[in-house]
């Protein structure tokens, strides 16, 4: 079935060219669950009321811009905006890799800004290794996603003394 | 309805190509007036960072903030020298893990994240654009397949062992056109066949220990640069050059010299800077002061026959080799000789030159000459200082240690430390070993000659985010806060040493004590608590680091403070009127070391402890008074009698003369008299009167006292 597929898009890839000014377009179109504005970006309160939430978790999305801000930065998503598809991908990339090389470390969301061919990783981390370390992941996470990327990556931390600074509330 | 959008924007960026194709094309008017009256400044042509280089014009330096290199964080702003070295060496640690995983796995970074496999174009490197400075640098080993142009590759981008490896794999000299022998052959020259510090690691070379380069000839005999030198034939005047500056560069002097005067006779040109290199040497070819100075003009002379004009670099290379000859008058003459020989011909001496001058001139142990005020008039009136020799960067660092050794001159200092901060001269700094060392001496002759005022001020700048001062600039420092009767910087300069890290240099912090002690009395009651409050620390932090080293069995054992330091802390602390203040705890503290001799030495002025026993039973802290009064008299100090009388007649509220009758008395009389608590006083009055305790003194008269005492005690 896959190669049926494959044949008829293939006829659609020559036509790619043309197609590329249409992509404005096709982007409008959504495909998932109209349950999603309920759900999703919330959390649910648990019987003992134990989950400790930061205050970017606290608020839920639509108070995005009124309350608390946007976890990328880029304009990718404004109208003409260039490399939809990479940015969102790359911030995935981004986001999975500080949170695997910082174990444990992570208190907040991986905040990415990007301004030119600049790339600025911000979050908040523990104190639980010493400065040394910490300054020896910085260069390795910033040199390893720079070569990555193809572009230069800047980490921009804060340090708090354990999870419970970032705690905003429990629900 | 989009492509209604998509095609004004189309025609305006050709529209816009078309403008800018016409600004290129047409003659634009220098200073010319249009008809409207409108005149555009001429075009300036810029590079691609100039914009960038304008905009960091803008920011000055901030010395209230860290190295832009630390991250602006509490947790990882470092604070002493030793972290500054670790985090910035750790941070490029990763770095070079990161490039080594790069490199060693290659494969994982051939495509672009984002990509579907399917695009992947080719099996090793698919980033479009593609970027130099991301790209994986090549890998040699035995079985690669090498071409001249990866040969040529490794000599541009400065990678020697891979070169020499290419080398062999091409088979040698046979296999490689005249044109890359001859880069080979230049690029050998330049770094004597060892690998250069890569320029990627730039806090590598910041820290890099820098030892003074020997003068040793080191350069390869019968290496690889000598085995294509001799395979070039016809030799070209250019593999002349390069041989001979390599030689000279590395101290080969004889051959060098045999080599220049084999191509003068075969009737080779050769260039100025081999002229250069050569003069730089000289001085290894004679012994004599008389002798290399004639070989210094015959070389000089040899270069005009061959028609060669010389530059900046030719009189630096003079310098160079006069000032490495020793000192004395004649030398002096010399070199001054050069320099005005050398004005006339319209050569300005750059930073080197002003550097070998400076040596040449200004000895430690000389007559003190002032060439320092000339030199800074002359680049003071420079636009702007380029780097343009290695040694440039030694001109401020001995600039500035000649202001603080040689002439002793703060004005001359300040002016020098103006210079390093105009524009970007303070790229000229060195490394960190001379930065360190620059600011040492500037720090010194600011604390010895400078101002009060203007001493703090540059401390204030400085201290610690420029510099963090070493232990003996630190003990500088707190000389001056002495003299000056600073206490509350005094105060501070504790948690300073604690801070920097110099808190368990013994040395500096009993120099501190002895400081804040004489300063004490002159300052305000609140700078006291301050000043009391860092006594009691000190004493604080004593303990906590003999604990660590108990706990940890270290290697190099706590030194302890002098009983001296201790009894300045026990003086400093005691100067309170409140009873339950905390420092009476670091009083007892300090005493009860005294006592079981855990402070090496006696204290020298004995009066001081006299006055905290006064001080102590004045306030009833009569346990204190006693072991004060039991110390001294177990030193054997005179103080001891007269200060238990003193402190006895305060604790009795009752005139000296009284408390002296009472003491004549048998001790057994006493118990019954004296509270039982003043009884140590008494004691110890007995211990210092007679050498040995009342006890055991009178313990035939009156046996019972002890049982006596003992139910007081109860």
């Amino acid at each position: 079935m896959n190669n049926s597929l494959i044949k008829i898009a293939q006829p659609l890839l020559s036509i790619q060219g043309q197609l590329a000014s249409w992509s404005a377009v096709t982007s409008q179109i959504h495909t998932s669950a109209a349950l999603c504005r309920v759900v999703s970006g919330k959390y649910r309160i648990t019987k003992k009321r134990d989950r400790p939430l930061t205050y970017e978790m606290a608020n839920p999305p639509h108070y995005i811009a009124h309350r608390k801000t946007w976890n990328s930065w880029n304009t990718s998503n404004l109208k003409d905006g260039l490399r939809r598809s990479e940015t969102a991908v790359e911030d995935e990339f981004i986001r999975r890799f500080m949170t695997g090389t910082w174990h444990g470390l992570m208190c907040s969301e991986v905040i990415i800004k990007r301004q030119f061919n600049h790339i600025r990783v911000a979050a908040i981390v523990r104190r639980a290794v010493s400065p040394t370390k910490m300054y020896f992941l910085l260069g390795y996470t910033e040199e390893l996603l720079a070569n990555w990327l193809q572009c230069p990556v800047t980490l921009e931390l804060q340090t708090v003394d354990s999870f419970q600074d970032v705690v905003f509330k429990y629900i | 309805m989009y492509s209604n959008i998509i095609l004004p924007r189309q025609w305006s960026r050709i529209a816009c190509f078309c403008r800018l194709s016409t600004i290129e094309g047409q003659k634009l008017p220098q200073s010319g007036k249009s008809s409207d009256g409108i005149s555009p400044p001429p075009r300036i042509p810029r590079g691609p960072t100039d914009i960038l280089q304008a905009l960091a014009a803008t920011v000055g330096p901030d010395p209230t903030a860290a190295h832009y290199k630390y991250h602006d964080d509490p947790y990882l702003i470092p604070l002493s020298n030793y972290r500054k070295r670790a985090y910035a060496l750790s941070a490029e640690a990763g770095r070079k893990a990161a490039a080594w995983i790069r490199d060693e796995h290659a494969s994982l970074f051939n495509t672009r994240e984002w990509d579907p496999p399917s695009k992947l174009k080719t099996p090793y490197y698919n980033a479009d654009p593609i970027i130099d400075a991301f790209e994986p640098k090549p890998i040699y080993n035995e079985e690669s397949k090498v071409t001249e142009e990866d040969l040529k590759y490794t000599i541009n981008n400065a990678l020697l062992d891979d070169s020499i490896k290419i080398f062999q794999l091409l088979g040698g000299i046979e296999n490689i056109s005249e044109e890359t022998k001859l880069a080979l052959l230049q690029f050998l020259c330049f770094y004597n066949e060892k690998e250069p510090d890569s320029m990627e690691w730039l806090e590598e070379r910041w820290f890099s220990a820098n030892v003074r380069e020997r003068q040793l000839a080191t350069w390869k005999l019968g290496g690889l640069a000598d085995k294509i030198f001799a395979s070039i034939e016809p030799k070209t005047p250019e593999a002349y050059c390069a041989v001979i500056q390599g030689m000279a560069k590395h101290y080969q002097a004889e051959r060098a010299h045999a080599l220049s005067q084999e191509a003068i006779e075969k009737g080779i040109p050769l260039s100025t800077e081999v002229f250069n290199s050569l003069l730089a040497c000289v001085g290894f070819l004679r012994e004599g002061t008389a002798l290399r100075a004639e070989a210094l003009k015959g070389l000089l002379t040899q270069m005009g026959e061959q028609g060669l004009s010389p530059n900046e670099e030719t009189l630096t290379a003079c310098l160079r080799s006069i000032s490495s000859w020793g000192g004395g008058k004649m030398l002096q003459e010399l070199a001054l000789q050069v320099v005005a020989e050398f004005k006339q011909l319209g050569i300005q001496p750059g930073l080197s030159a002003y550097y070998y001058l400076l040596c040449l001139f200004c000895k430690e142990r000389g007559p003190r000459i002032d060439i320092l005020s000339g030199i800074l008039v002359d680049l003071e009136n420079r636009e702007n200082l380029d780097a343009k020799e290695p040694t440039d960067t030694n001109f401020f660092i001995t600039a500035m240690g000649v202001c603080s050794d040689h002439l002793q001159d703060i004005n001359m200092a300040e002016r020098v430390h103006a210079l390093l901060m105009k524009g970007d001269n303070y790229k000229l700094v060195g490394d960190a070993y001379k930065e360190s060392i620059y600011y040492r001496h500037l720090v010194t002759v600011a604390c010895r000659h400078a101002p009060f005022e203007r001493t703090t001020e540059l401390l204030d700048t400085l201290v610690p985010n420029v510099y963090v001062p070493e232990p003996s600039v630190m003990e500088e420092i707190i000389k001056t806060l002495e003299v000056a009767g600073a206490g509350e910087r005094l105060a501070q300069a504790w948690s300073q040493l604690v801070v920097f890290g110099i808190a368990k240099r013994v040395r500096l912090v009993e120099r501190l004590l002895s400081a804040m002690s004489s300063t004490y009395e002159y300052q305000t009651e609140e700078v006291k608590g301050k000043m009391r409050d860092a006594a009691a620390d000190i004493l604080k932090f004593g303990k906590i680091a003999e604990n660590e080293q108990n706990a940890k069995d270290l290697r190099t054992p706590v030194q302890k403070l002098s009983a001296n330091a201790v009894s300045n802390i026990v003086e400093l602390c005691s100067d309170v009127k409140d009873t339950a203040d905390a420092n009476w705890d670091a009083v007892s503290e300090g005493i009860q070391r005294l006592k079981q001799s855990d402070a090496t030495g006696v204290p020298s002025r004995p009066q001081a402890l006299a006055d905290v026993a006064l001080r102590a039973a004045t306030a009833g802290k009569l346990g204190i008074a006693a072991s004060a009064v039991q110390y001294l008299a177990e030193c054997g100090f005179e103080e001891a009698v007269p200060a238990s009388i003193q402190a006895l007649g305060a604790v009795l509220n009752r005139p000296q003369e009284e408390v002296e009758t009472l003491l004549e008395k048998q001790r057994a009389d006493l118990t019954k008299a004296v509270h039982p608590s003043a009884l140590a006083l008494v004691d110890a009055y007995y211990l210092a009167k007679t050498g040995a305790p009342a006890r055991e003194a009178d313990s035939s008269t009156s046996s019972d006292s002890d049982s006596e005492s003992s139910s007081d005690d109860e």
